[in-house]
């Protein structure tokens, strides 16, 4: 059984910020690494790989120089990695980018039964968190969005069974191979690589797929593929920091107006 | 004269044969050690042996030490004594009887004085082992009252009771001078009064006596920690010539182990010192990890170094996997003897106490940070708190992962200062802590305000600094600290930068040391030795004597003091600063305690045992400070919370520099 | 030699970067260009190859952060002036693609609320989300739609007309009692199918998010994730706005050739409307054909997480934390009182663990947990580094301690200085209070 793990290479947002004059983005020197929530996911199908042997596929849709982020899971351990790079592939949304995620997998399952496809929840430049569910969709595979915890995993029965983190409340949930998980950060510990691993990484290659190889339609893939667009950018208004009453002289009174304020901005329900 | 020198002569070879394969089979196990050059520089290291080993330097630092002393110096001059005891037991012909008169007069005079004295030291050294013992002499698997140590001292005594027993024998007889040998004189006149002995018998016993401890001696001794009596002064010879401030560069190549995970995997200067370890305890007590009851005991490393040898030395150079495990994790069941347990490998805050101790220059430390070089680069296993650390430092450059955009904003009200090549003098280093710590901040600030107020030429890298690599190096991420290292040293070189000055003794340790290795080789300098010189120049000119700290007690940095040798410049500038030189910890300069922070301990939990801080921050508090002054953004961190915590009132923490921008203000 | 030429070729220009604009989006303006000019840099900014451009203005078009321009020569820049002089303003002419787009996407009318439901709790966004409907559907002259879909739901239908829907699509069977994906997703499929809304909202909480990416992938259309701002454009367009690149930025994001237009809006983002009790509207009862025996995942468990034993410190969305000023052990009560009324955990800082106030699990920091709750509350502590660095990322932090200079008010959002003995114990009771005011609505208080 094959384990498909899918990374994204994004800009350590982080190190983003509006340059207050300009109002522009600085990036100047910012690092790109590998999207946090995808190391869980990495981590997990590491674990799989260790329990019970399957074959881990990394896959990464992004420019070339995406590869350093696949070399990094190569340095973890991953058995292949593949990156998706076409300049017909650029400029995608999430409905453009899962298809050609979608196929990527389904080439892969003609070579070897995918069993699980694992996904970060989210990334964290877009933070959109849809590309999981649209590549399940697209696949047929049942979807298991925010995993943090896997419960059970019988891979002769075909069956897993996790845990989903959602607002104020746990769901587990059982299903069927093969699935696609999003995973949360509690889900485990990522590990860290081993330095004879990252020696052999430096050497390793990534398969690099354009759509050569995933012969898709030019008009599903990229911009053209892609239903939304950005009209425009702004920076955001910056809340500063505020010293709410005067808790000194009068304690109560300040605790009285954090909490209203708190529930008139409803940051708080009561 | 030997009673029987045929049956003396069969006993000389088994013990001697003993003797050598025993030594034979130590040594060729040290051989299984990877090479390394340790013959350089032969005057120093020669001047530094009989300084060491012949003047018994950091022996006589202690309680016992002197008793060491006579010891040792009796076993020098009385090994001509057995020498000649042996001779003539199996050429009864030969021996001191065929020298001119005066100088066997002579000799036997020396060696009686000298049997006295070694006796008297061997029975104190009972005493001590069965009544005075401190805790530092006993370790998990050798204890103050070892039925070894004690065999040794009992074989010693043995040795100098039968020497007095035959001597006075034969004064008795009258085969020797009584005048040339005073003690067995006095031994025998008690032996003919009191006693009436047959002295023809006393002598034939007390030969036999004197012969049996020697030969068992001679057949124990590879056997036992005494093996020291023939390891420890070549290990003075070969031991590091420079300060253990550096760990040794690692080339990374495929196919390669890193680090040591397996005895063979250390070099034999390495396996030297296990055989070298004489379990005094000095490295022990000097710990601040096993001070505070931590799994660490850097005597315990070596002891396990030795036994995991023996123990998987066949196996080894059979080109066979060893048996038993160097690295065992010790949560469970504890390592077991033979094996180091990960919690000790952690808990080294590397601060260089144990080898500062060591009377026979023992590195402890290096080996610490090899076992730590295997963990993390061939196993990645480590206290999960250091990933945090790892991630942060490989991908922002820093170790809390913040955004590398913010290292300029530690300067709100000064202007942006760039170093530019040619016209700067100084690079000013800020550091991690002094960039991103609001506290350490403070000092930064501080520090800039004197280099201004001094006239002196300084400027950052700005955002482009990047961390040193330090806690890198000491945790044995060395495969992620060379690179750090390259890109630093390519950048220092790219701008031109020839002086350095850091607020850090971290930074200032490894843009000194460390990145020589590298072929940088800049001024660097910490701004309590760039202070001092400013104000004994007069080019820093203070305003008013600093008074409002009160009584400033200096505590000193590992890594500046220990590892540097800095002691006396930030005394000095807080003598000139304050008009008083500075109060002084029972634990001061060499013989310093560490804050708990070095070796990457500022980035690992501290749960097991008395918390190192709180240890250091009580001494402090027995000298009655108003302010305890440090140099080291960790030992600021570690004072400041162990003073919180102890409810430590009035006292303060500063560094040198916020004292001495306190003498700027008119 | 200045002779005006009639006739002569209009010059195109040269693309151009305008420095320090460019946010590396993921070469929109690369895929964008006819020629291959386009070519991206290592740090993602795209370099022009002036030789290949003709200046067709795509790339210009395309960037979302007007980071390209088109740049003429003095030469160009004379013949154009002169072109302008001759022949006057241009007159733009129809487009025929134009048109039969909009007729396209005029076959879709109306805007729906997804009104998301756990067991038949109602998730209060969705509520915040008929707020913002009504208000778009006013802009536009449609009506606003709710859809619920679940099991013995009926009555979230009414509770939607409260909050202003016009009318309700209502898919009530047994297989919608706890959310599945693959229900659901043919649900809603099935109604956009039918009835064509041009405007589909849900809550971007964990089940909504789930729902919304699954449905647009089937639909076909564009969604946009985690909204914090909504709006309608002068061509019936809805504008999307969102955080992006950490909240560094705010992005705009239109549909515009794709119905229905579909967003996931941030919960506590939108105000919630008032309730206004007694108004009905017509329910739209619709089969959704799906049959329990073809559903492929089982939910076996839904668990409260006021339910669980275990503290999870990490996870949790609100966090009580203190540190050394807690003065000892028995003060924490005072935290664990303010987080039950919260619905949080208690929380400390690696002093109060290493002083044996707290247990290491619960410890937030460098050598802790990092944390990202809604709301962080912090009481005395003072915020050194290795404490900040776990809890930065909170949505709100707030900070209560004596010292106004201590470090925390600098990452703070809201803080008050005096002492916390005082200071928790009334935030507490302010909180009991004012939930016995509200005792009906205390009840489903997340998402």
């Amino acid at each position: 059984m094959l384990v498909v793990v899918c990374i994204k290479q994004v800009p350590d947002t982080t190190q983003v910020q509006i340059d207050p004059v300009t109002n522009t983005l600085v990036r100047e020197g910012i690092p790109f690494i590998v999207n946090p929530y995808d190391t869980h996911a990495l981590e997990e199908a590491l674990r799989l790989k260790d329990r019970f042997g399957f074959r881990v596929a990394a896959i990464s849709m992004g420019p070339p120089n995406a590869e350093a982020t696949l070399k990094k899971a190569l340095a973890l351990g991953v058995d292949e990695a593949i990156l998706l790079s076409d300049r017909a592939f650029g400029g995608a949304d999430t409905l453009a980018t899962s298809r050609v995620l979608s196929e990527a997998i389904d080439r892969l399952n003609r070579q070897e039964q995918v069993g699980i496809v694992i996904c970060g929840k989210q990334t964290i430049d877009g933070d959109t968190a849809q590309v999981g569910p649209g590549i399940a969709t697209r696949l047929g595979y049942t979807q298991l969005t925010l995993v943090d915890r896997v419960e059970k995993f019988d891979p002769f029965q075909g069956r897993i069974t996790v845990r989903r983190k959602l607002e104020g409340r746990h769901e587990t949930v059982e299903a069927p191979l093969p699935v696609l998980l999003t995973v949360v950060r509690e889900l485990n510990r990522p590990r860290y690589p081993t330095v004879p691993m990252r020696l052999e990484s430096e050497q390793a290659t990534v398969q690099v797929w354009s759509n050569q190889e995933l012969q898709l339609d030019q008009n599903g893939i990229g911009l053209k593929g892609s239903p939304t667009w950005v009209s425009r950018i702004f920076s955001p208004q910056r809340e500063k920091g505020e010293i709410v009453g005067d808790g000194v002289a009068d304690p109560a009174g300040a605790a009285h107006l954090l909490v209203d304020k708190l529930v008139s901005r409803d940051l708080l329900v009561v | 004269m030997s009673p029987n020198p045929q049956l003396f002569l069969l006993l000389l070879i088994l013990s001697a044969s003993a003797f050598v394969i025993g030594c034979y089979r130590r040594f060729s196990l040290v051989a299984l050690g990877r090479p390394e050059d340790r013959l350089d520089a032969p005057g120093t290291r020669f001047a530094r042996m009989l300084r060491l080993a012949f003047g018994q330097q950091r022996v006589l630092g202690k309680p016992f030490g002197m008793n060491h002393f006579v010891i040792f110096w009796s076993f020098i001059i009385l090994a001509a004594a057995n020498a000649e005891f042996v001779v003539s037991g199996v050429l009864p012909q030969a021996g001191l009887a065929a020298l001119p008169a005066p100088l066997q007069h002579a000799l036997l005079f020396l060696f009686d004085l000298v049997s006295l004295a070694a006796l008297v030291c061997v029975l104190i050294a009972f005493a001590r082992r069965l009544f005075f013992a401190e805790p530092s002499l006993s370790s998990d698997y050798v204890k103050a009252r070892s039925p070894e140590a004690l065999l040794i001292l009992s074989l010693i005594a043995v040795l100098m009771l039968a020497y007095f027993g035959l001597h006075a024998a034969r004064i008795m007889i009258g085969m020797e001078d009584p005048t040339a040998m005073p003690v067995s004189a006095a031994i025998a006149a008690l032996m003919a009064a009191p006693l009436a002995t047959d002295p023809t018998a006393v002598a034939t016993w007390s030969w036999w006596l004197h012969a049996l401890a020697l030969l068992s001696f001679l057949a124990y001794l590879p056997q036992s920690k005494h093996m020291h009596i023939l390891t420890a002064i070549p290990n003075c010879f070969f031991a590091g010539l420079e300060r253990p401030n550096t760990q040794p560069r690692e080339e990374f190549a495929r196919g390669m182990r890193f680090g040591a995970g397996r005895v063979d995997e250390f070099t034999w200067k390495d396996l030297f010192d296990s055989f070298s370890c004489t379990e005094c305890g000095r490295c022990q007590e000097a710990c601040p990890a096993a001070a505070t009851g931590k799994s660490l005991n850097p005597r315990s490393i070596i002891h396990a170094l030795k036994t995991n040898l023996l123990a998987n030395g066949s196996s080894l150079r059979a080109g066979e996997t060893p048996t038993l495990p160097l690295l065992a994790n010790a949560s469970d069941t504890g390592p077991g003897e033979g094996s180091a347990g990960d919690d000790a490998i952690w808990a080294c805050t590397t601060c260089g106490a144990c080898m500062n101790a060591c009377p026979v220059l023992i590195e402890h430390m290096p080996k610490i940070v090899k076992m730590r070089r295997h963990l993390v680069q061939m196993r990645a296993s480590f206290p999960e708190e250091l990933s945090a650390f790892f991630e942060n430092v490989e991908a922002r450059s820093n170790p809390w992962g913040i955004a590398p955009t913010e290292r300029t904003k530690w300067h709100a009200n000064l202007p942006v200062r760039p170093f530019e090549q040619g016209k700067t003098e100084y690079l000013l280093y800020v550091g991690c802590a002094g960039a991103f710590d609001a506290r350490q901040k403070q000092v930064t600030v501080a520090l800039a305000t004197i280099l201004d107020a001094a006239g002196v030429s300084w400027g950052t890298l700005g955002k482009e600094e990047r961390c040193c690599g330090d806690s890198l190096r000491r945790l044995g991420n060395e495969f992620v600290f060379d690179r750090t290292a390259r890109d630093n040293v390519k950048l220092l070189a790219e701008r031109g930068v020839k002086k350095i000055v850091t607020q850090c003794p971290h930074c200032f340790t490894t843009l000194k040391n460390d990145y020589r290795q590298y072929g940088m080789e800049l001024e660097v300098v910490h701004h309590s030795e760039l202070l001092a010189g400013l104000l004994a120049s007069g080019q820093l000119e203070l305003k008013q004597r600093v008074a409002q700290f009160g009584t400033v007690l200096f505590h000193d940095s590992c890594y500046l003091g220990r590892h540097n040798d800095v002691y006396s410049a930030p005394r000095q500038v807080l003598a000139t600063t304050t008009g008083a030189s500075p109060a002084e910890f029972v634990r001061n300069a060499e013989r310093s305690f560490c804050c708990g922070a070095g070796g990457g301990r500022m980035w690992q939990e501290e749960q097991e045992g008395e918390r190192i801080n709180l240890n250091r921050v009580k001494e402090a508090l027995q000298q009655k400070p108003d302010t305890i002054c440090v140099s080291c953004p960790y030992c600021l961190t570690m004072m400041e919370d162990g003073l919180k915590d102890l409810q430590g009132g009035a006292v303060r923490v500063k560094d040198l520099a916020e004292v001495v921008v306190e003498g700027l203000r008119a | 030699m200045s002779e005006a030429k009639v006739g002569v070729k209009r010059p195109r220009g040269k693309a151009r970067l305008i420095e320090g604009r460019c946010i590396a989006c993921g070469g929109r303006c690369e895929s964008a260009c006819p020629v291959d000019a386009v070519e991206m840099s290592g740090s993602g900014e795209p370099e022009i190859v002036v030789a290949q451009c003709i200046g067709c203005v795509k790339c210009v078009k395309v960037c979302p952060a007007q980071a390209l321009e088109v740049v003429f020569t003095e030469e160009e820049k004379r013949i154009l002036e002169q072109l302008a002089r001759e022949s006057g303003a241009d007159a733009e002419d129809g487009d025929p693609e134009a048109r039969a787009l909009a007729a396209k996407l005029a076959a879709y009318r109306g805007v729906w609320v997804f009104v998301e439901q756990t067991e038949g709790e109602p998730a209060r966004v969705s509520w915040e989300l008929m707020g913002k409907g009504r208000e778009l559907a006013d802009t536009l002259g449609v009506p606003l739609s709710a859809v619920v879909i679940g099991s013995h739901v009926e009555e979230l239908c009414y509770h939607s007309f409260c909050y202003g829907a016009d009318q309700a699509y209502l898919v009530d069977e047994p297989v919608f009692r706890h959310y599945r994906t693959e229900a659901y997703l043919k649900a809603v499929c099935r109604l956009i199918e039918n009835y064509q809304p041009e405007i589909v909202l849900m809550g971007a909480t964990g089940l909504g998010r789930d729902l919304a990416g699954a449905v647009a992938t089937v639909v076909g259309t564009g969604l946009t994730a985690d909204c914090t701002g909504l709006g309608i454009d002068d061509r019936r367009n809805l504008m999307q706005t969102r955080p992006a690149f950490g909240g560094n930025i705010m992005a705009t994001i239109m549909c515009d050739k794709f119905r229905p237009q579909m967003a996931t809006v941030r919960p506590h983002v939108m105000p919630l409307p008032e309730r206004v009790e007694g108004k009905s509207g017509p329910v739209i009862r619709v089969a959704s054909g799906v049959k329990e025996e073809e559903m492929l995942t089982k939910v076996l468990a839904v668990v409260s997480d006021r339910n669980r034993d275990h503290v999870d410190v990490a996870g949790a969305e609100f966090i009580v934390s203190g540190g050394r000023g807690m003065m000892g052990k028995e003060n924490f009560v005072l935290l664990q009182e303010l987080a039950d009324e919260l619905g949080g955990v208690v929380g400390a800082s690696r002093s109060a663990v290493d002083a044996g106030w707290m247990p290491h699990e619960r410890q937030v920091g460098q050598t802790g947990k990092t944390v990202r709750p809604k709301i962080y509350i912090a009481c005395g502590i003072s915020g050194a580094i290795q404490h900040l660095v776990g809890m930065q990322d909170s949505d709100l932090i707030i900070a209560i301690n004596r010292d106004p200079d201590a470090p925390i008010f600098e990452v703070a959002h809201l803080g008050i200085v005096g002492d916390l003995f005082q200071v928790v114990p009334a935030l507490t009771e302010r909180l009991r209070s004012l939930k016995q005011k509200a005792p009906e609505t205390a009840a489903c208080s997340n998402g």
